[in-house]
């Protein structure tokens, strides 16, 4: 049983700041070209490491913002398309999903004092995730509630599901809610320790998926009512629904290998939202191409729609900007946003030869016009994390 | 928000001053600091270590070594809370653990472990970088460890809002109870003490130099390090389970300054506080720490609500971190009282204030 929510929210704004392009419509139109935004990794110097491919943004830290910061306001302002928010600050909100952030800061700090020199204390010192939810809400002039969630590679779709959380009881009036992720050395050393980078390009539910590889960017998504956005005459993207999100209580980094805690997250954002598995068309999966996930994913996708699951369309946006860690279950939901916008799927890339465990409808290679009414965006975390959200289509009604 | 329907029925303490409440009650009791000159592991300076902390019993040996330090002192809070709240913790895993949410609030938590993985990475390179160590480096470790450790499955998170990330926890915790996504909420605030947090802090001339910190003087905080857990649900659940709460919940505010100055950042906590609505409070914990850009948030306070009794500063005896707010939290439920009213500021983000009814000691 859960409670009833009295605002229907609407996504009015997207920004994206990705290796494909430096906005929403030149990404867009990349995925669905088929295009991939991976190449060689040139952000950072690691000659020893096995693995040299990234998802990388052509642009480099300021000076005091770093260059999760100042993706991150690059993908706000193309979110709010010159909007000006108006009425009450107090009503404004920003939640923001953190993987490294700062991190890079920290790196450079140990790095000097390991090399004898004094560092920049007060840099390291005061560096912090939410220094990103504070420019974008100066940025926007919010006094409303503001939040940075650290749940490793779910945490800016958990981000979403709280924003939508105080729209949907009608706390704010405007939330921008989303993640940047920039590459560093701690993560792209820590998962190549973990034998789950793939030194070639990473091939999602495929057969002779290897790991995944890194990437970086930023998403933004501005939130209003319904009824707000209807008065401001708004453009109306899709509608937001509900999320869910579980544990696994299984192993610290290993999925669930039945996907029993993703499927509950899933069910979950569907009982909220007040839909049945036969409602959805797309899951915009976590699908890393890590051997443990996509099978699991998979498996936990049947589990939560039935028989429902042979009609949907499945896609992973790692196989085209990488793991954004931090910022990748943002990602997926600007990938179904848009596929809820345009009708059309955008393609699982290098899926050439299927998994027998994933068999479901991956999209391989192709963009693919179809009916998508409702999504459903997956993000899953070390620790047994799993987030879901449920958005739908807007025809007006 | 305001939820009094909602009530504290465990409490968990791993602190600087030892393991559990009396503990906890008898050092804030005498305001005793907790500092010490530091083990050469966590860092070069003063600060206030858990040296006392005994996972004995507790957490297995085998999974211990996995476990960083804001973990291992998270899981041995949430084992006293559950038994506190009068719930076996060896049951959860059994049934029940579906319907507990988890939301965790932690400054430091991850960042230990980063710098346990890069100092080796940098100096040997691919060789030094170690798979076990990794897991730790994200922030909502401890959650994971919490969900493994007593089988809790019902929707996750991890705030890091710097010094109020626990609130923002609390927070979280009580929308999922309000809406009937979890049955109870672990809401946890952890931290723990590492080498080059000290050494930026020090260096950046936040740290107190004369030895214990002291709100107003300007002179900057010292750290500490613990974990506090507190379990939290309805009242009606509480009563059926015949379980007495130690406090209702009864308003959480939390405001934010649109700017970055100090000037904004008062206004923001004068809000919050403003919030809670009526506020007859016979109990204050402040959140000030030594550091004038906190100490200079709560100073007008005295003269806005002349009514109020003292402040207590819990920081001022565990430092700052070891908690992330949970320690402001925690000293609200450490004496009897009509209402106890937290202020926390924050030196970014969301300024909080809370305000707890009803505050017992009496367990059933």
């Amino acid at each position: 049983m859960t409670a009833p929510r009295p605002h229907r929210v609407v996504v009015t704004g997207l920004g994206v700041v990705s290796s494909l392009g430096p906005d929403r419509e030149s990404t867009w139109s990349a995925m669905l070209e088929g295009r991939d935004g991976l190449g060689p990794l040139t952000r950072l110097h690691l000659p020893q490491e096995p693995a040299q491919i990234a998802g990388q943004v052509p642009l480099e830290p300021a000076r005091h913002q770093t260059l999760c910061e100042r993706m991150a306001l690059l993908a706000l302002a193309s979110a709010l398309d010159g909007l000006r928010p108006q009425g009450d600050p107090a009503r404004v909100g920003v939640f923001q999903g953190a993987g490294t952030s700062g991190l890079p800061v920290a790196e450079a700090y140990l790095e000097a004092r390991l090399a004898g020199q004094r560092g920049k204390a007060a840099e390291a010192a005061y560096q912090s995730p939410c220094t990103v939810t504070d420019a974008l809400a100066r940025h926007l002039g919010a006094e409303g509630p503001r939040s940075t969630i650290m749940n490793a590679c779910s945490s800016s779709l958990l981000a979403l599901g709280q924003a939508w959380e105080r729209i949907a009881a009608g706390e704010l009036d405007l939330a921008v809610a989303g993640g940047a992720e920039s590459l560093c050395r701690t993560t792209y050393a820590g998962f190549s320790s973990l034998k789950a980078v793939d030194a070639a390009k990473c091939r999602p539910f495929s057969r002779d998926r290897a790991g995944l590889n890194l990437g970086e960017g930023a998403v933004q998504v501005l939130l209003e009512p319904l009824d707000r956005a209807r008065a401001r005459g708004a453009t109306i993207y899709a509608e937001l629904l509900a999320y869910g999100a579980s544990m696994d209580a299984h192993h610290p980094t290993a999925p669930h290998p039945e996907g029993e805690g993703a499927a509950r997250a899933m069910a979950m954002a569907l009982q909220v939202g007040g839909l049945e598995p036969a409602a959805v068309d797309l899951v915009s999966a976590h699908g890393t191409a890590t051997p443990a996930n996509d099978g699991a994913e998979c498996l936990a996708i049947r589990r939560a729609l039935g028989p429902a699951a042979d009609a949907v369309s499945v896609t992973s946006t790692k196989s085209q900007f990488g793991h954004t860690l931090g910022a990748a279950g943002a990602f997926g939901a600007a990938a179904a946003i848009l596929a809820l916008r345009d009708q059309v799927v955008s393609p699982t890339l290098r899926l050439e030869a299927p998994d027998p465990v994933c068999d479901l409808d991956c999209t391989p290679l192709e963009a693919r016009q179809r009916r998508v009414g409702a999504a459903l965006v997956n993000a899953f975390a070390f620790g047994g994390n799993n987030v879901s959200l449920l958005l739908s289509r807007w025809s007006g009604a | 928000m305001s939820a009094p329907d909602l009530a504290i029925t465990g409490l968990g303490l791993v602190l600087p001053c030892g393991d559990g409440i009396d503990a906890a009650r008898a050092s804030l009791g005498a305001m005793a600091p907790c500092f010490a000159d530091l083990p050469e592991s966590l860092g070069r300076g003063r600060g206030a270590a858990c040296t006392a902390f005994s996972p004995a019993g507790i957490i297995p040996p085998m999974q211990l070594r996995r476990l960083d330090r804001p973990s291992r002192f998270a899981w041995g809070a949430a084992h006293q809370a559950f038994l506190d709240a009068g719930l076996d913790p060896a049951s959860l895993r059994v049934s029940g653990g579906e319907r507990i949410a988890v939301a965790v609030g932690t400054m430091t938590g991850g960042s230990e472990a980063s710098e346990a993985f890069l100092r080796p990475y940098l100096l040997r390179g691919p060789e030094g970088a170690s798979p076990m160590v990794f897991p730790n480096c994200v922030a909502n470790a401890a959650s994971g460890h919490l969900a493994l450790a007593f089988g809790l499955k019902g929707p996750s998170v991890t705030f890091v809002d710097r010094e109020n990330a626990t609130f923002a926890a609390l927070d979280q915790a009580l929308r999922w109870l309000r809406a009937g996504l979890a049955d109870m909420a672990l809401v946890v605030g952890t931290d723990g003490l590492f080498p080059l947090q000290l050494d930026a802090c020090r260096g950046a001339r936040m740290l107190d130099r004369q030895g214990n910190p002291e709100v107003g003087s300007g002179r900057g905080f010292l750290p500490g390090e613990g974990a506090q857990a507190f379990l939290v649900e309805s009242r009606q659940r509480a009563e059926s389970r015949g379980v007495r709460p130690r406090a209702l919940l009864r308003a959480l505010a939390s405001r934010a300054a649109a700017g970055d100055t100090e000037a904004d950042r008062v206004r923001a906590l004068a809000a919050a506080v403003s919030a809670l609505g009526e506020v007859k409070a016979s109990r204050w914990i402040g959140g000030a720490s030594g550091l004038s850009r906190l100490d200079r948030l709560e100073a007008p306070l005295p003269v806005q609500h002349p009514h109020w009794p003292a402040p207590i500063h819990p920081k001022l005896c565990w430092g700052e971190f070891a908690g992330s707010g949970g320690q402001l939290l925690a000293a609200g439920l450490l004496a009897p009282a009509g209402q106890a009213v937290i202020t926390a500021p924050a030196s970014s983000g969301s300024q909080f204030a809370a305000l707890l009814e009803g505050v017992s000691l009496e367990r059933p």
